[in-house]
């Protein structure tokens, strides 16, 4: 898997999660998004690690600035396993 | 995933949005489901999606405790509001709860809340001293732990008035100290146990526990537990633990405001045994200890007396020949339900809505009393649709989960359980039907018809014995001369010639009220005294007094006498016979303070006509 394959699974829990249709990309990040809240962010979280099969260490979602990071991270944990 | 359709009542904008999310609400199990579910209908709000009924009035809902309350506090709100009871919800700052709770000047008063949802700090419930300290050190600390926590509770009613739910405390998942945890009271394991039980069993009635214990334990225990949400945001538990306590206080709060349900209707082929038994024949149908799928149907017929007997009134509802659908009933060996455990039972080719209709008024209780279980989803979806006050429970392809499906199904949850509780249900329930019966037949002579009323008139019997001394001795308020009498005492009136002894048993529609009237009277001449007269004031006015008049009668008129004198001892208790002989149609022959006597001259008697089926006489072969 690379980055736009994990984006474009990701895109998928973001259309359950959100009302609006979001298009990723690897620079959108939840400022751009009015419907990404902190709470909208707990879940999408959980949706992920769900989809992929991963779990993230503390503290080290909060340091992915936008999208892009964010998938890199998914990829970093998969491929640990 | 039916949320796009869900999504699509949003876009529409239609009432049944709100149908759809709670009926998705029920169903859902994981955190993100909700929380989307959540966010919808939130959505749905803020575009003033029109909500199908008025909205009941919010309740406002405090929030206080030893973790982050965020997001926890929306799952609250999403329970709350699709199980029927909508919070405005105000949340205290994280682990502020004690002194929020000790200041009376907190915003937590300010707001003046209805319930108050206490969550306290897991970490404050720890033994502080020593692993191999004797048993009475952590037994004294558990106790401090759980009266500190009581009296949080407390200053919160005081203050508020309102109603207090509490979290208690999870049980750590990890092995540890492994086999030692439960040798000592000073593990984290025993010691949260420990202050759990005590917390439970000493809780006032304005407090309500919120069981984590038995949440995380159902969930399982690692499952429920989650170290990185607590380092990252300071949460309880895992997301699936949130969900799970969110929509257990949502229960809690729900059940504040509304009653348990009443009565559960039940269909029988393939609910309540195994195969049809119009087809099958009697000895066709699978019930019983011998194979596994009989078992399994024995097993629920088990938990539905169970059910019975913590007060909920039990039906039938079933499409078949009425004959036939009760045999099983009458002769099956291994049924567990008996036709006297049935308040209503409806077998015919009426739509089943209808039958569960007509039950209503002859219960004198709402239809959305009424829990209907069948296992045919086509029966469900008509009273679905044709009794929509009705819950209906669809029972799963599997009967070996039936009971678990209806010890799940959280409808007949009692409110508090004190043993006088559990006695009041039980009284309750055969009373307020024939209460309710009352209201519903038109005159007293058809409601006393309509109770089927059978009696059973008997001499003294030895074997009756210790009840009959028993009823003597502690009968106060329908007793003429409160005469007691020894076990000796009464076996020797049984055995003398002179004396004609008998007692009465009354049964009706509702259940077996047993001995419940009892005449002693000598013979002295040609007159009969009767010596003694009581019967229990459950069946006054049921035509039992009358009953027993007619058999005093005719008894007397066996051994020829001309009349029946009767007297009247006043005591602190039976004021209400005071002129019981009197109305009866005895005359009053002497009066003083201490006594009052009566005579009924037996030449002109008529037995007085009564609604009671007289099974049996007395001094005659039965």
């Amino acid at each position: 898997m690379n980055q736009a394959e994990v984006i474009a699974k990701m895109q998928a829990i973001f259309d359950t999660v959100f009302l609006e249709p979001v298009v990723l990309t690897p620079a959108i990040s939840a400022k751009d998004v009015p419907e990404w809240d902190s709470l909208t962010h707990i879940s999408l979280m959980v949706s992920v690690e769900k989809a992929f099969g991963v779990r993230f260490r503390v503290g080290e979602v909060e340091n992915a600035k936008n999208v892009g990071e964010f998938a890199d991270l998914i990829l970093k944990r998969q491929q640990e396993r | 995933m039916e949320i796009s359709n869900l999504k699509s009542h949003l876009l529409r904008g239609d009432a049944e949005f709100w149908m759809v999310l709670k009926q998705l609400t029920d169903e859902a199990h994981d955190f993100e489901e909700v929380f989307t579910l959540s966010s919808l209908r939130k959505k749905a709000h803020a575009r003033n999606v029109s909500l199908p009924a008025a909205a009941p009035k919010k309740i406002r809902l405090a929030v206080v405790g030893g973790y982050s309350l965020y997001p926890l506090h929306d799952l609250l709100e999403h329970f709350c509001e699709t199980q029927g009871t909508p919070v405005e919800l105000w949340q205290g700052d994280y682990d502020n709860y004690i002194s929020e709770i000790m200041d009376d000047d907190s915003e937590l008063y300010a707001f003046a809340p209805h319930v108050v949802f206490l969550l306290p700090a897991e970490r404050r419930c720890a033994y502080t001293g020593h692993l191999t300290d004797t048993r009475e050190l952590p037994q004294a600390e558990a106790q401090r732990t759980v009266e500190s926590l009581l009296d949080l509770a407390r200053q919160v009613n005081a203050k508020t008035r309102a109603e207090v739910i509490t979290t208690n405390f999870m049980l750590p998942a990890r092995h540890d100290l492994g086999a030692f945890r439960s040798r000592t009271l000073g593990s984290d394991w025993s010691f949260r146990k420990w202050v759990n039980l005590e917390l439970g069993v000493n809780a006032p009635s304005y407090l309500h526990i919120c069981d984590l214990e038995f949440l995380a334990n159902r969930l399982g225990g690692l499952a429920a537990s989650d170290a990185r949400g607590w380092f990252e945001t300071k949460q309880l538990g895992s997301p699936s633990l949130l969900v799970d306590l969110a929509r257990e206080a949502a229960q809690l709060i729900a059940s504040l405001k509304r009653a348990p349900k009443k009565v559960l209707v039940l269909d029988l082929d393939n609910t309540l045994w195994g195969g049809v038994v119009a087809d099958d024949g009697l000895e066709g149908i699978e019930l019983g200890d011998t194979s596994p799928r009989g078992e399994a149907f024995k097993t629920f017929q088990k938990y539905i007396v169970s059910l019975k007997q913590r007060g909920v009134l039990l039906a039938v509802c079933s499409k078949n020949d009425l004959a036939k659908a009760q045999e099983p009933f009458q002769k099956h060996p291994e049924m567990v339900l008996r036709l006297d455990d049935i308040v209503s039972f409806k077998a015919n080719w009426e739509p089943k809505s209808e039958n569960i209709r007509s039950m209503a008024p002859e219960l004198n209780l709402g239809l959305d009393s009424f829990v209907f279980v069948d296992d045919n989803p086509a029966e469900i979806d008509i009273v679905r649709q044709f009794a929509p006050e009705v819950t209906t429970i669809l029972l799963g392809p599997d009967p070996s989960d039936y009971s678990a499906q209806l010890a799940d199904c959280r409808l007949f949850e009692p409110r508090r359980i004190t043993s006088e509780d559990a006695e009041r249900t039980s009284q309750y329930r055969s009373d307020a039907q024939r209460k309710a019966l009352e209201a519903t037949v038109t005159d007293m002579a058809s409601y006393l018809e309509s109770l089927q009323m059978e009696s059973v008139i008997s001499e003294f019997v030895p074997v009756d014995v210790p009840r009959l001394s028993q009823l003597i001795n502690k009968s106060n308020q329908f007793n003429l001369t409160t005469r007691r009498r020894s076990e000796a005492e009464v076996s020797a009136v049984m055995h003398d010639p002179n004396f004609i002894v008998f007692s009465v048993r009354l049964k009706d529609r509702f259940g077996d009220h047993g001995l419940i009237s009892i005449v002693i009277a000598e013979i002295v001449g040609g007159t009969l005294n009767i010596d003694t007269w009581l019967m229990s004031c459950r069946v006054l006015k049921r035509g039992v007094e009358e009953e027993v008049l007619n058999e005093l009668a005719r008894l007397a008129k066996l051994k020829n006498c001309r009349s029946l004198r009767g007297i009247y001892l006043p005591t602190a208790k039976n004021e209400m016979v005071r002129d019981f002989y009197g109305r009866m149609g005895f005359t009053l022959t002497g009066e003083s303070e201490t006594k009052r006597e009566f005579e009924l001259r037996l030449d002109t008697f008529q037995p007085v006509p009564t609604k009671i089926k007289n099974l049996r006489r007395a001094y005659e072969p039965s």
